[in-house]
């Protein structure tokens, strides 16, 4: 399967790297808006060729219009070059104070609060709650209703569970997978307050309701599965803030 | 071998080199043995209308702000250079290396952690010293996502003998990303924390340490920065934050600092600068994100 369609022009292109406790997505998704396709976030030039074949595959040919990118880390950003390259100087909308320092001089710069318009398609611009890089962003598509958290809502995943969504992983570790990925990837929760993280996180979903979360690093999340995902995070950040 | 915290009491000797901006760019020796290169940015008009609005008296209207990179070459028998600045100043970054190394090798090229301010101009300095052992934390999982799993790894049990400077990695307290480390230099006493202890400066402070300056680095110019940069003390639990800052200000007492977003302080200035970080952690807690850098 080339893409996994999410439905409301929004689709899953997964690509997963093995860590020692399960495999990690570092995945992008398309995104179909009426002057062409946007791409959420490059990917890892680890996954360049396949995901290239792939992009191409599910746009008969015609590449990307534009890349939203979240952040200028390079699991999320290393294929922008290359992508150039292969489809033309696309629009690239960073979120970056200082695209120069980050490597994106040619960058459009959105800011946090922002409602943007690429290729004929409205994105508000969020602040994350979880997030590495300060400069990160989270969009939400008023169109499809899916939220595009890059870092946040993470998990990892057992070998060969890499094509489905969260809610259809195995129950068992599914939970384990959440406290994982946040346990090695967001070092900082190591001093966090679980209550005030959560409160941020409900507040957004509230303002925002997700008919799909959609990381770059685990399984997207259906709205059904909203509230158990919340409920395994919070029991993992409580973890974690127990352990430290 | 001394434990950071447990070495003799030497203070690090004043710069013999004054700040100078060279054709080779901005660098300058900061501490024996320690040089230092800057990349400025451009002007942080956002910031600098915030702290116009703040009130604060160490910002004079009209001057540009900057929140620089820092990039430190080591110098002893080898070399070893810590980072290296954004992809906008390669230009700066590999003559300052030229002159300064002279007909050295550079020896070792040290990533904090793999962030394009920290690390965009990596491939440029390994093509032009190929002989270079790069060297990146062993925090973190995913080393090969960003061209490390070749890197030699580096974690608290460490220590890189330079001949006459001797280099550790302790564990980077206060970080973004999985693989991250801070680092020590054991005979200047010098700790390098990334980006942890910035703050912005302004025109005619660039390329000074804290003690050529004639501003204070007071509470209020470091919320500044980690506002921005550390959003995540937004969401702390504030006491976690102040006790392992407490715990650093021991372990490292008498050390310089020499963060790679602000200028260098000297080890006998030090001090007060964890309680102020203490009441930055309060501040940020209680008042939120100041923004995006």
């Amino acid at each position: 399967m080339s893409v996994i369609d999410l439905g409301g022009g929004v689709s899953w292109v997964h690509e997963s790297f093995p860590e020692t406790k399960g495999h990690i997505h570092v995945s992008v998704y398309l995104v179909d808006a009426p002057e062409g396709a946007i791409l959420m976030d490059s990917g890892s030039f680890h996954h360049r060729q396949r995901l290239a074949d792939r992009i191409r595959d599910a746009t008969a040919g015609r590449g990307i219009g534009a890349i939203i990118l979240s952040h200028s880390d390079y699991p999320h950003s290393g294929n922008i070059p290359a992508f150039r390259r292969d489809w033309g100087d696309f629009e690239i909308i960073a979120s970056c104070g200082d695209p120069d320092l980050q490597g994106l001089p040619y960058a459009r710069r959105t800011k946090i609060g922002d409602v943007t318009d690429v290729l004929g398609r409205r994105f508000v611009v969020l602040d994350p709650p979880l997030a590495d890089r300060n400069h990160t962003t989270w969009v939400y598509d008023e169109a499809s209703r899916t939220l595009f958290v890059a870092d946040g809502f993470g998990a990892l995943h057992a070998p060969g569970a890499s094509h489905v969504d969260w809610g259809r992983l195995p129950e068992e570790g599914r939970a384990e997978g959440v406290h994982e990925f946040h346990a090695q990837t967001l070092p900082w929760l190591r001093y966090a307050d679980p209550d005030r993280v959560m409160g941020a996180l409900h507040a957004m979903l509230e303002r925002h309701p997700p008919a799909w979360i959609a990381p770059i690093h685990g399984p997207p999340i259906a709205e059904r599965d909203v509230p158990r995902y919340m409920a395994d995070l919070e029991a993992a950040l409580t973890r974690i803030a127990e352990r430290n | 071998m001394n434990a950071p915290g447990s070495d003799t009491e030497t203070t690090p000797a004043a710069a013999p080199m004054p700040a100078a901006r060279t054709g080779a760019g901005w660098r300058r020796d900061v501490w024996p043995g320690i040089h230092w290169i800057q990349e400025l940015g451009g002007h942080r008009a956002g910031i600098a209308r915030a702290v116009l609005e703040s009130g604060a008296d160490w910002y004079t209207p009209g001057n540009e702000l900057y929140v620089p990179q820092n990039a430190y070459l080591l110098t002893g028998e080898r070399t070893l250079l810590w980072d290296t600045l954004s992809p906008a100043s390669g230009h700066i970054l590999l003559p300052a290396l030229e002159e300064l190394l002279g007909e050295q090798p550079l020896d070792y090229l040290a990533l904090s952690h793999p962030d394009v301010p920290h690390a965009g101009n990596t491939m440029q300095v390994l093509r032009r010293y190929p002989d270079c052992q790069l060297v990146a934390p062993a925090t973190g999982e995913t080393h090969a996502l960003y061209h490390l799993d070749d890197a030699m790894k580096v974690g608290p049990e460490d220590e890189i003998d330079l001949g006459g400077l001797r280099v550790r990695f302790p564990e980077a307290t206060f970080l973004d990303a999985a693989i991250h480390t801070w680092m020590s230099e054991e005979t200047t006493r010098t700790l390098f924390t990334v980006d942890w202890m910035g703050f912005p400066h302004q025109s005619g402070e660039s390329l000074r340490r804290t003690d050529e300056i004639d501003t204070v680095v007071d509470v209020g110019r470091l919320e500044e920065f980690h506002s921005r940069v550390m959003f995540w003390f937004q969401y702390v639990h504030p006491h976690k934050v102040t006790a392992a800052t407490d715990a650093l200000a021991v372990q490292f007492a008498g050390y310089g600092l020499a963060p790679a977003h602000g200028l260098p302080i000297p080890g006998e200035d030090a001090a007060p600068y964890y309680e102020r970080m203490n009441e930055v952690v309060r501040r940020v807690a209680a008042g939120g994100r100041g923004g995006v850098l």
